[in-house]
């Protein structure tokens, strides 16, 4: 354990902390709600989870593929 | 048919179950030495000034790096301790990811998945952040001396985060 000051938890596969491919609003969430926690975290150790599960995160990824855009 | 259905709820990658369970819990235990452990947290620094006014930095330990500059050694046993400077301004084209212990099939699609330099920018350009500094950071996450790491990579990015007057500092795992 390194015991950060503050972190935001994402239970997301290795390799995906921000999200998946072309998904430029989610991948821009995780950093704003990140930058939160340096404005809102009241003492050192805070973790925050994001409540955004993989499956969603996919169906999603899988849209924005066959529609060839990102969101 | 059916039975490859079956055999594949039995698959340890399918359940996430261990594949010999009951010999290690923690990563410590697998490899004794290779994590590092700290007793105390680290003391919470307030933001001196609003977020629209902070220049940001970001480090990575995704062994991600400008195609031009030299590649992560990926092959010894101990790791890389060194780290490569990218420069804030690079684009998805620019880069390579040198580093095999995560799957960056994603990542090499849209880099801004595991390094999101492109949305830092973005932030950026619209006033969100104040700006960002001229460098940002990587090195690869596996090093199993973390004595080793803290004395020369961990200590030498911070030292670099200072020269470059960061405000904020994103780190990211990989």
């Amino acid at each position: 354990m390194i015991k950060v000051p503050r972190a935001l938890f994402l239970p997301w596969p290795m390799g995906h902390h921000f999200g998946a491919p072309f998904h430029t609003t989610l991948q821009r969430r995780v950093i704003t709600e990140a930058f939160q926690l340096l404005e809102t975290a009241e003492a050192s150790g805070t973790i925050v989870a994001l409540p955004i599960k993989w499956a969603d995160v996919r169906r999603e990824a899988k849209q924005l593929t066959s529609q060839g855009r990102s969101l | 048919m059916m039975e490859a259905v079956e055999s594949l709820k039995q698959d340890p990658r399918e359940t996430g179950e261990q594949l010999r369970g009951g010999l290690w819990h923690t990563i410590n235990q697998r490899y004794p030495g290779s994590m590092i452990t700290k007793a105390d947290y680290v003391p919470l620094a307030r933001l001196s000034k609003p977020l629209h006014q902070s220049r940001v930095t970001l480090i990575s330990s995704c062994g991600v790096h400008l195609k031009s500059d030299r590649p992560m050694d990926v092959c010894h046993p101990l790791g890389d301790f060194t780290f490569r400077r990218v420069p804030s301004g690079a684009k998805h084209a620019d880069l390579i990811i040198h580093q095999l212990k995560y799957p960056h099939d994603d990542a090499d699609l849209d880099i801004n998945v595991i390094f999101p330099i492109e949305r830092l920018q973005e932030l950026a350009a619209e006033g969100t952040i104040g700006g960002l500094t001229a460098n940002f950071f990587s090195f690869i996450g596996y090093n199993m001396d973390p004595e080793r790491f803290e004395q020369t990579v961990a200590a030498d990015i911070a030292n670099a985060v200072v020269d470059e007057r960061a405000d904020v500092a994103l780190l990211a795992p990989a």
